[in-house]
């Protein structure tokens, strides 16, 4: 099984994220990056149907130079190699990241190619159904269950729906992306990371690949979410729903 | 996971930009180390504290242990936890490769450590095991090193220590556990041994007890005691675990906290059939003991720092969203906004006094861990001594001070709370409970002090001391030339004097055989010594600060302490430097102040006057 896992270098959930000045962009430095959460969720998948049915695990990250330790952090957790294409500097919106991630996945190959439903930083959740076009192959998103069908080549995923559970046979190679209860990360061993230290990771740029680097889409604005105000206590039923008619205009 | 654990920008400041420890990184034992494997290891480790670790600090609390036909159950939330601790291999962090652990420096693995020391009643487990293993590790025979180790360093089986009996405690010499020799060169024991942590848990399907007793003949006192292990089960020549050994957990200690810990009363060979072998040599079993005691003290002592922490990041959120009273510019106004109470001057007084208790204390360990490492890799034999000792001086102290000021930390947390903090709906109260062992056990802090003052100091004729006073002084000249830490490194160097004449009063007294008065003064001298030498770490670090900030500003670099967070936290670190220099060295001077009276009202009081 030769399995891809595309894995977004985001900004740690529990940081208080800044605008700059200029209105488009947030404030980078002293940030703390992780790898996208949804994202470690594909890696943790694409471990485990390797230590089924054996084969190779790749992990690919479109991104800043930094971004390298993203894929050493899922080199830690026990993929087996990296391939880090460079942006530095580029603004990358999804279209970008898809053809960037469709040139490594032809020069690869692969059986599966696993990422996660959305990224929690732009939330777009576009680039696997742009890059699923893109390499005309099929795509099954917001996996809830992955698991491979015999020896024929074809993966069943369960997907969570409104109100229930719809289940899909698809054939490989594929595209799966990851939702939140696919199944729970393993934490990196210290045995890991000294060996994540000696894998390789594969360092490109966009030009190298021959993906064209102007964005489709500008972010016109960003704004930070007004300040929460404070509560108060209120005396009765009475008064709750008062406020809540006449003030708050929510019932 | 929000991080209410450690000050990770404080944790990397210390290891990186102060102690430097990236210096151990070239020597042939650590080639593998850099700092960027460092720092990925301390990411990793603070995933598990926060998403697994901490959140059963309460549940364990709450559930405790129970004992039930002979076994004992930990908290149900342990296993999942201890677990993923072991399968990352964090429990053999800092055992030798040999041994099929990490190896990695004493220091790394003191830092990650402090991650989950903040739920002690956890980490008893694995760290004790990890204790077993490293006396295992230095003294076992090959066959009981490939019989024990690879079970106890996988975490697959625990390990503890069984000093404590009834009748002896601080006094390990007065043991009564008899060892019965047998024909074929084994043991057997009886005996019983009490407050022993993690004597019995369902974590594991073994446990490996060490066992300090008393060879049939042997002389009294601690020149005659010798150091068994004792399996839970006995392993075959295959590995397999075979018969049940000879011992009973009589019951389970009820206590002020750490609920999650097991503290059993353990009787050893109630049928005369107690299997137990050697470890090391016969009557060598005190000596062993303390060789791997330094580890045990520090590990201790960090149970003071992650407490510290812990209660001091809770504190400071409750303080920033607890809304009372108004600022001090609109006090008289009934009208005006209520403010968080961070914003009042004596909340901000205990704060400030956490945070630099906190950090100081951090930069004891820690500095005392990289002498262990120092030590350990030095190039030659007079280097090591020097390194040496730092070490032999400085544990007792981490051991006494960091758990004393850990304590009072959390107390202070509570404070800070106010009625929150006293009920538990908060954790500060259980930090405070939790916390209030780390000065009893492993060697009393009374215990501690007697050893700084009546070992340490006369060690190698005074070198040890001696040393250590140079070091700092050495130091010191070079943070007055820094006119931000001037003043500070100045008050410093006048309370280091202060460590001087102490000594030398008490050796005077000693010479003159009043013996008495170092016995009585051993305390407050320790107290001394541990305020000075963290007075001492906390300029260091000012002085690294002082020299971070300019270097950004002659780079350019905005420095508001509003936008800026590295600005920001080196600012804090000036502040802190300087708190503690101004309102806690002073201590220093009326701690002196007793010792130089030599004043004996406490052993001239007749008992019958202790009324
Ligand atoms: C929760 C818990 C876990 C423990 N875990 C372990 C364990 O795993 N293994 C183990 O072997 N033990 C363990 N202990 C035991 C612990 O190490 C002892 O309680 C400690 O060493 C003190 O001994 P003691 O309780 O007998 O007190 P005592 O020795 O009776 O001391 C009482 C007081 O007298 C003081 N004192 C005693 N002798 C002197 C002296 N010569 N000079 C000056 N002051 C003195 C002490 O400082 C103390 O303040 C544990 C204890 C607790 C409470």
């Amino acid at each position: 099984m030769k399995l891809l896992v595309a894995v977004k270098r985001v900004p740690d959930p529990e940081a208080k994220i800044r605008v700059k000045p200029d209105g488009n962009s947030i404030v980078t430095e002293q940030l703390k990056f992780v790898i996208n959460p949804f994202d470690e969720i594909a890696v943790e998948e694409a471990l485990r149907i390797k230590e089924k049915l054996g084969g190779e695990v790749v992990v690919l990250s479109i991104g800043p130079s930094e971004a390298a330790e993203q894929v050493r952090t899922a080199l830690a957790m026990g993929a087996d190699r990296g391939v880090l294409v460079k942006t530095d500097g580029a603004y990358a919106d999804p279209g970008i990241i898809a053809r960037a991630l469709a040139e490594v996945a032809k020069q690869e190959g692969f059986d599966v190619l696993l990422m996660g439903k959305q990224a929690v930083d732009t939330d777009y959740g576009q680039t696997c159904g742009m890059l699923a076009q893109i390499l005309g192959v099929p795509c099954a998103s917001f996996a809830y269950k992955v698991e491979v069908e015999g020896e024929s080549k074809r993966l069943v995923v369960v997907r969570e729906v409104d109100g229930g559970l719809e289940t899909k046979l698809i054939g490989m190679p594929c595209i799966v992306t990851a939702d939140l209860r696919l199944n729970e990360p393993r934490y990196a061993s210290l045995p890991g990371i000294m060996k994540a230290k000696k894998k390789e990771i594969r360092q490109i740029s966009l030009e190298e690949l021959g993906v064209e680097v102007t964005p489709k889409l500008r972010v016109e604005s960003l704004e930070e979410p007004p300040k929460r105000q404070g509560g108060r206590k209120v005396g009765s039923v009475e008064e709750l729903v008062r406020a809540l008619h006449d003030e708050a205009k929510v019932i | 996971m929000p991080n209410f654990i450690v000050q990770e920008r404080d944790q990397r400041f210390l290891l990186f930009e102060v102690l430097n420890v990236q210096s151990l990184f070239s020597h042939p034992k650590f080639s593998e180390l850099s700092e960027d494997v460092a720092s990925m290891v301390l990411d990793e480790a603070q995933k598990l504290a926060t998403e697994v670790v901490y959140p059963t600090l309460s549940t364990g609390d709450k559930e405790g242990c129970r004992l039930e036909n002979g076994q004992v159950y930990v908290p149900k939330a342990f296993h999942a936890c201890y677990r993923a601790y072991c399968e990352a291999a964090w429990n053999s962090i800092d055992i030798s490769k040999e041994a099929g652990g990490q190896g990695f420096p004493r220091i790394l693995g003191t830092a990650v450590r402090e991650w989950f020391s903040h739920n002690f009643a956890f980490l008893s487990y694995p760290d004790l095991t990890q204790g077993a293993s490293h006396l295992i590790d230095g003294f076992g025979s090959e066959e009981q090193k490939n019989k024990y180790l690879p079970g106890m360093v996988s975490g697959k089986w625990a390990g503890t220590m069984c000093l404590t009996e009834p009748q002896a405690g601080s006094d390990v010499g007065a043991l009564t556990t008899k060892a019965i020799r047998q024909p074929d060169g084994t043991f057997r024991i009886k005996g019983t041994k009490v407050f022993i942590t993690g004597g019995d848990h369902d974590l594991t399907e073994n446990i490996i007890h060490p066992v300090l007793a008393r060879i049939e003949g042997d002389p009294a006192g601690t020149k005659g005691i010798s150091l068994f292990l004792v399996p839970k089960f006995l392993v075959n020549k295959d590995g397999t675990l075979g018969n049940r050994n000879d011992f009973e957990i009589g019951k389970i200690e009820e206590k002020l906290g750490i609920h999650g810990s097991s503290t059993c009363l353990i009787n050893f060979g109630d049928n005369g059939e107690c299997y137990a072998e050697l470890l090391g040599n016969e009557r060598e079993g005190m000596k062993i003991m303390f060789l791997m005691m330094n580890g045990a003290r520090l590990s201790v002592g960090m149970q003071g720092v992650a407490s510290a922490s812990a209660a001091y990041l809770h504190a400071l959120q409750y303080a920033k969203e607890r809304l009372q009273g108004t600022s001090i510019e609109r006090f008289k106004d009934p009208t005006a906004p209520r403010v968080p109470i961070i914003e009042h001057p004596d909340v901000r007084r205990m704060l400030l006094w956490m945070k630099s208790h906190a950090e100081a204390i951090r930069a004891l360990l820690y500095f005392t861990s990289f002498c262990l490492d120092k030590w350990e890799t030095a190039a030659s034999e007079e280097e090591g001594e020097s390194w040496r000792g730092l070490v032999e001086i400085l544990t007792p102290v981490c051991k006494a001070f960091a758990s004393e000021a850990g304590f009072q930390v959390a107390d202070m947390a509570v404070q800070v709370y106010g009625g929150a903090g006293y009920t538990q709906d908060y954790p500060a109260e259980q930090l405070l409970r939790d916390s209030r062992i780390a000065p009893i056990y492993e060697g009393t802090n009374g215990i501690q002090a007697l050893d700084l003052v009546g070992r340490k100091l006369a060690m190698k004729s005074g070198a040890y001391f001696r040393g250590l006073l140079e070091h700092m002084g050495q130091s010191l000249g070079e943070f007055e030339e820094t006119p931000a830490t001037a003043e500070i490194a100045k008050a410093v160097r006048k309370a280091l004097g202060r460590i001087e004449e102490a000594a030398f009063i008490f050796m005077q007294a000693s010479a003159e055989g009043r013996l008495v008065v170092p016995l009585s003064y051993a305390h407050p001298f320790l107290r001394m010594f541990g305020t000075v030498v963290c007075a001492w770490l906390l300029t260091w670090e000012a002085a690294v600060a002082a020299k971070k900030l300019e270097e950004a500003k002659s780079a350019g670099k905005a420095l508001e302490v509003g936008e800026d967070k590295e600005a920001a936290f080196y600012q804090g670190k000036l502040l802190s430097a300087r708190y503690f220099a101004t309102n806690v060295l002073p201590q220093v001077e009326a701690l002196f102040q007793g010792i130089q009276s030599q004043d004996l009202s406490m052993v001239e009081m007749h008992e019958e006057s202790f009324a």
